[in-house]
């Protein structure tokens, strides 16, 4: 079997799947797991990491940063 | 942090999930197993979660074919064949593979995994998707360890110590050994060189590449065309499409239908190749793979294919262009001759004298050849716009797009190559150039009229037939500019239709008439230059045969005498000139002066540009044109009704052809309506209505301008005037009193029977008469006397025959009064002469003479036969007295008769003929048109003094008068002595036959109005006549 063959249908396919992530698919598909499921639950887990990225950035980069800007007004007030 | 080791009761394949399950979280999250607030656990009981409980059916094999098959016939549909063509072809491979820990194909797995794809497959048809085929063949090659690559993780988990970050240690190693990126395109890219090399070093070991790095030399690979003209056939990829594979299918049908049938080995091109060659052709490329050229002839490769088009069919559209490309050889070799010859003269024959060029183009072919040349520059950038959009790929172009587009290009060659057959091509080698030049020339104003006359439907091809005549006839023009202003014909190739004659000087009596051959000679104005003609053909010209072949350079036709005579004119005018020496003068006016040619242009381009403008304000201009119409229509209703015709179509198409003719309305309406004029100067159909207004006045102008300069020269400067005048003061005795003293001594002598012939003593006596009055003739004048032949002579009128009286013109007037016209002159002196004579000795008699004659015998013999006299001498004197009445009576009816002919000749006809002459002279606005009045003059006064052979009858009864009123004279003269009764009777019977029959003649004549000027002749005479 062709690593290559199945990437490039991937790739048509536009899949966006790395080839390592297929490999790894291709293990879990021959030991029965169901296509569907593993589809939706890689769909799942794309759009948990999206929201977590979103999330990292309000929590951890946007907050802080809206923090200091509120204590800088507020010194300039006071 | 180690991953927990899964529970002790799990198998060995439910660890074996675990660890994949885990891997993949991983992977899609990019979460670490340490990862803070458990997100990873959670993602993965998520995940575990769902694979256990859900709620999809198992995968159906068909539902993934039907989907497989779904998206080829999408992607066709979207027009992404060659995506199309992959994804079949990657699918079927795919499924016919084992999986890793699968041997079997086509299992549940393989479906299970295009199923996870199909799911996960985000709109594919909007995706950029290249394969890189080469890749694939190389991996066949290179062996990727997929065993190995998933066998690592077996080792770890069978290792004492199984933990995740010595898994992704190797596989970070892997990552070193195979270049596998997350970027799908970085894996490609990185290989390909090192491929590639090595599949160059076996396809073409012996090139050696310069370019050592491989980048570079794939590089190259990849853009440089395969040569499909080696004769190999290329290995592309083509849809599989039954659209693009027609040949095949053809040739399948054929071979299946046909059991003789053998494929043959066929070369097999793309139609990019196939437009790439056909412009390539059109542009004069000489080495082609599809067309081939053998000895001058294109032909289409027989062996090439295409896989859209049958091969038939391909053919007959191929060999439709190679027609062209031929079209186009055949003119380029033209175009290469002749300038290939021009540029040999100009290397090594700058030195050599022209006439060594015999074979060299002449100068009609070398403009003929710029002007095709200019031509193809243009059609060359339209091929090379084409090319340039192929080779951007930005528009769709096809073979019959490529076509289509040059069809018009197309239509001209195949005009020009028409013109350049007709007029090049199909001339026989030994032709002298004034028949080719004239023949090419002629060929292409035909062409244009023919053109023309189609109408709008062929605008374009006259627009490009006449810029080619434009150029073509630059020479012509040239040469004629040259001859009509400089007045030298310089025609080195003797391309010219008039060439000179070498051997007649400027200044002699025949260069008028003797100088210029005229070549070709149409049928309608071989009679207008006859003269010229036949004098060229007394000098010894042998192209009298070619003169008869109909080839007269046709648009010169209606100029062309005026270009004679302003080319003659002038050469005369500047030959003149010279003697009076004024060149600076000359050569200051000639450098502001524009050539004919250059004027011909502009007022060319003054009148097109005229029509551009005019298209502007088209709409105003055609309802004008319709309106004007419409006005026609009426107007020639009109007149169709008069003639009881009712046909409205006739009455439309009358209007229609009037229109054109912007004079219409002048004629039919008494000029109140305007025309528009502006609309026949639409440059169709007017063709000869340009070269008439472009053309003809500029020729015109100079004509008038040098010819009028001539008259003007020949009148003031060398007296032209007077010499006619004194031809008609001696010859025509205008100058009376000299002409008196002259020819009464003459009369004298001959009365007094003394001889007169001698020539000095008739040349003192010219002299003597001449010098008092007119002393600068009396060196030109000169008579002299030839003795005709005796019996002739016998006859008293006759006497004076063979007097010549001669005048010596100097050149140039020689060439207006010739000897011929000297000849026709002295034939007119003569009779004048023979009726002065007449008159003269009529004049002279005296009564007494006679009555004295009569006494004197009387006297003598009186005494001695006194007696038997006197019975007599009643009746006798009565005799003698009525025959000396009878004589008077004679006398005077034959003074009438001679006085009626002298005054008619001097009056009626040569002073009134004079007049008209005079005022001929002076309006005369060419040299040739003053000989013709000359001549003209001439002939009418020979004709109206009945000298022409036709009435020589009445000249016969004339000449007989005039001797009967000498020998009358005569025997006055001798004395009544000498006269018998009978004798006296006879001549007047005889001089009233005469009479008579004169006067009956003329009165016909006269009643019949042919000759009105006898009239006077005819009522004098009658007045003579006896009443009874």
């Amino acid at each position: 079997m062709e690593p290559e063959v199945l990437f490039e249908i991937s790739r048509i396919l536009n899949t966006g799947l790395d080839m390592e992530t297929l490999s790894i698919c291709v293990r879990l598909c021959e030991q029965g797991i169901n296509p569907e499921a593993l589809s939706s639950v890689i769909k799942e887990l794309r759009k948990a990491t999206e929201a977590l990225k979103f999330f990292y950035f309000i929590f951890e980069v946007w907050e802080p940063e809206l923090s200091t800007i509120y204590k800088a007004a507020e010194n300039m007030t006071s | 942090m180690a991953a927990p080791p899964p529970p002790a009761h799990w198998s060995h394949f439910e660890q074996e999930q675990a660890r994949d399950v885990r891997a993949l979280v991983q992977q899609v999250t990019g979460l670490g197993e340490e990862e803070p607030g458990g997100r990873f656990q959670a993602a993965l009981s998520f995940t575990s979660s769902n694979f256990r409980f859900h709620r999809f059916l198992d995968v159906s094999s068909h539902k993934v074919e039907r989907t497989v098959e779904g998206i080829y016939e999408k992607l066709i549909i979207h027009s992404e064949l060659g995506k199309a063509v992959s994804w079949k072809r990657l699918t079927e491979k795919f499924l016919n593979l084992p999986l890793p820990n699968t041997e079997k194909t086509k299992t549940d797995a393989h479906y299970a995994i295009l199923s996870l794809l199909l799911c996960l497959s985000d709109s594919p048809s909007n995706t950029n998707y290249v394969e890189k085929p080469r890749e694939k063949e190389v991996e066949k090659e290179e062996e990727f360890n997929w065993g190995k690559y998933l066998m690592e993780g077996e080792e770890i988990y069978f290792g004492p110590d199984m933990n995740s970050p010595d898994w992704s240690e190797d596989s970070e190693e892997e990552e070193d050994t195979q270049p596998l990126s997350r970027e799908d395109s970085g894996i490609q890219v990185d290989r390909t060189p090192q491929e590639e090399q090595d599949q160059n070093k076996k396809m073409v070991p012996n090139v050696t590449w310069k370019v050592g790095e491989p980048d570079a030399r794939s590089w190259l690979e990849q853009h440089v065309a395969p040569q499909y003209w080696t004769g190999r056939a290329p290995r592309f990829s083509h849809s599989l499409h039954l659209h693009s594979n027609l040949a095949a299918v053809w040739e399948q049908h054929l071979y299946s239908s046909d059991p003789l049938y053998m494929p043959e080995e066929r070369t097999l091109v793309t139609e990019t190749h196939v437009i790439r060659e056909t412009l390539w052709l059109l542009s004069g490329v000489k080495k082609l793979f599809i067309f081939q050229l053998n000895e001058g002839k294109v032909t289409v490769r027989n062996d090439i294919i295409v896989t859209h088009l049958t091969h038939n069919c391909l053919r007959s559209v191929l060999e439709q262009i190679a027609a062209y490309g031929q079209v186009v050889f055949r003119l380029q070799k033209f175009i290469d001759e002749v300038m290939g010859h021009s540029s040999e003269n100009l290397t090594h024959g700058a030195l050599s004298t022209p006439k060594k060029a015999t074979g060299a183009p002449f100068r009609t072919y070398q403009a003929f050849m710029w002007s095709l040349y200019k031509y193809f520059i243009s059609f060359k950038e339209e091929l090379t716009e084409i090319e340039k959009s192929i080779i951007n790929k930005d528009k769709t172009i096809t073979l019959s797009i490529v076509i289509d587009k040059l069809l018009p290009r197309l239509a001209q060659l195949k005009v020009l190559h028409k013109v350049f057959s007709t007029g090049v091509a199909e001339v026989p080698p030994d032709t002298p150039n004034v028949l080719r030049a004239s023949h090419l020339l002629n060929t292409l104003y035909k062409a244009i009229l023919e053109y023309d006359s189609v109408g709008e439907a062929s605008e374009q091809t006259v627009s490009l037939l006449f810029s080619l005549w434009v150029e073509t006839v630059r020479p012509y023009l040239q040469t004629v500019d040259e001859w009509i202003v400089h007045g030298n014909l310089f025609d080195p190739a003797k391309e010219f239709i008039i060439q000179r004659n070498k051997n007649v000087p400027v200044n002699h009596r025949d260069f008028w008439y003797a100088t210029y051959t005229l070549y070709s000679v149409s049928e309608k104005t071989e009679n207008e230059e006859k003269m010229s003609d036949n004098a060229s053909a007394s000098s010894g010209s042998d192209q009298a045969p070619s003169s008869r072949q109909h080839t007269m350079v046709s648009f010169l036709k209606p100029v062309l005498k005026q270009i004679i005579m302003a080319g003659k004119s002038m050469q005369l005018l500047k030959n003149l000139q010279c003697k009076d020496g004024s060149p600076q003068q000359t050569a200051s006016r000639d450098a502001e002066r524009k050539s004919l040619y250059t004027l011909f242009l502009e007022s060319v381009q003054s009148r097109l540009r005229h029509g551009e403008e005019s298209v502007s304000d088209i709409i105003t201009e055609q309802q004008a044109t319709k309106q004007s119409l419409i006005k026609m229509q009426s107007i020639a209703e009109r007149h169709l009704e008069l003639d009881v015709v009712h046909d409205p179509l006739l009455a439309i198409n009358f209007a229609r052809l009037y229109l054109e003719q912007s004079d219409f309305h002048e004629k039919f309406t008494g000029g109140d309506v305007c025309v528009d004029r502006s609309s026949e100067s639409v440059t169709c159909q007017t063709f000869e209505l340009t070269l008439r207004s472009c053309l003809y006045p500029h020729i015109d102008k100079q004509y008038l301008e040098c010819c009028g300069n001539l008259m003007q020269t020949l009148k003031k400067d060398y007296r032209l005037v007077e010499y006619l005048q004194a031809m008609r003061n001696f010859f025509l005795l205008e100058a009376g009193d000299t002409m008196y003293d002259f020819y009464t001594s003459i009369f004298d002598k001959i009365r007094e029977k003394e001889t007169w012939q001698n020539v000095s003593f008739l040349n003192v006596q010219l002299q003597e008469a001449v010098g008092q009055r007119y002393p600068e003739d009396s060196s030109r004048l000169s008579i002299s006397f030839e003795s005709v032949d005796t019996a002739k002579k016998k006859l008293p009128v006759h006497t004076l025959d063979g007097l010549t009286l001669s005048y010596k013109v100097p050149w140039p007037v020689d060439i207006v009064i010739s000897l011929e016209c000297q000849k026709i002159y002295n034939q007119v002196f003569l009779l004048l002469l023979q009726i002065k004579w007449a008159k003269y000795s009529l004049d002279v008699l005296r009564f007494d003479e006679l009555v004295s004659a009569a006494e004197k015998p009387q006297l003598k013999e009186g005494p001695l036969l006194q007696q038997e006299r006197v019975p007599q001498f009643g009746p006798h004197t009565e005799l003698i007295k009525q025959q000396i009445h009878r004589m008077f009576l004679l006398r005077v009816k034959l003074m009438h008769f001679v006085n009626s002919l002298h005054n008619y000749i001097m009056t009626r006809i040569l002073h009134s003929t004079g007049l008209e002459f005079q005022h001929q002279v002076e309006e005369a606005k060419d040299l040739d048109q003053l000989i013709k009045i000359h001549y003209r003059y001439l002939s009418t006064i020979h004709d109206r003094c009945l000298l022409r052979e036709k009435v020589s009858f009445v000249k016969e009864a004339i000449m007989k008068v005039l001797n009967l009123v000498l020998m009358f004279t005569e025997r006055w003269q001798a004395g009544l002595g000498a006269w018998k009764m009978e004798s006296i009777e006879k001549m007047e019977s005889d001089f009233k036959n005469c009479h008579m029959f004169l006067v009956t003649v003329l009165n016909k004549a006269v009643c019949r109005g042919s000759f009105p000027h006898l009239e006077s002749l005819a009522v004098s005479l009658m007045a003579g006549m006896e009443q009874s």
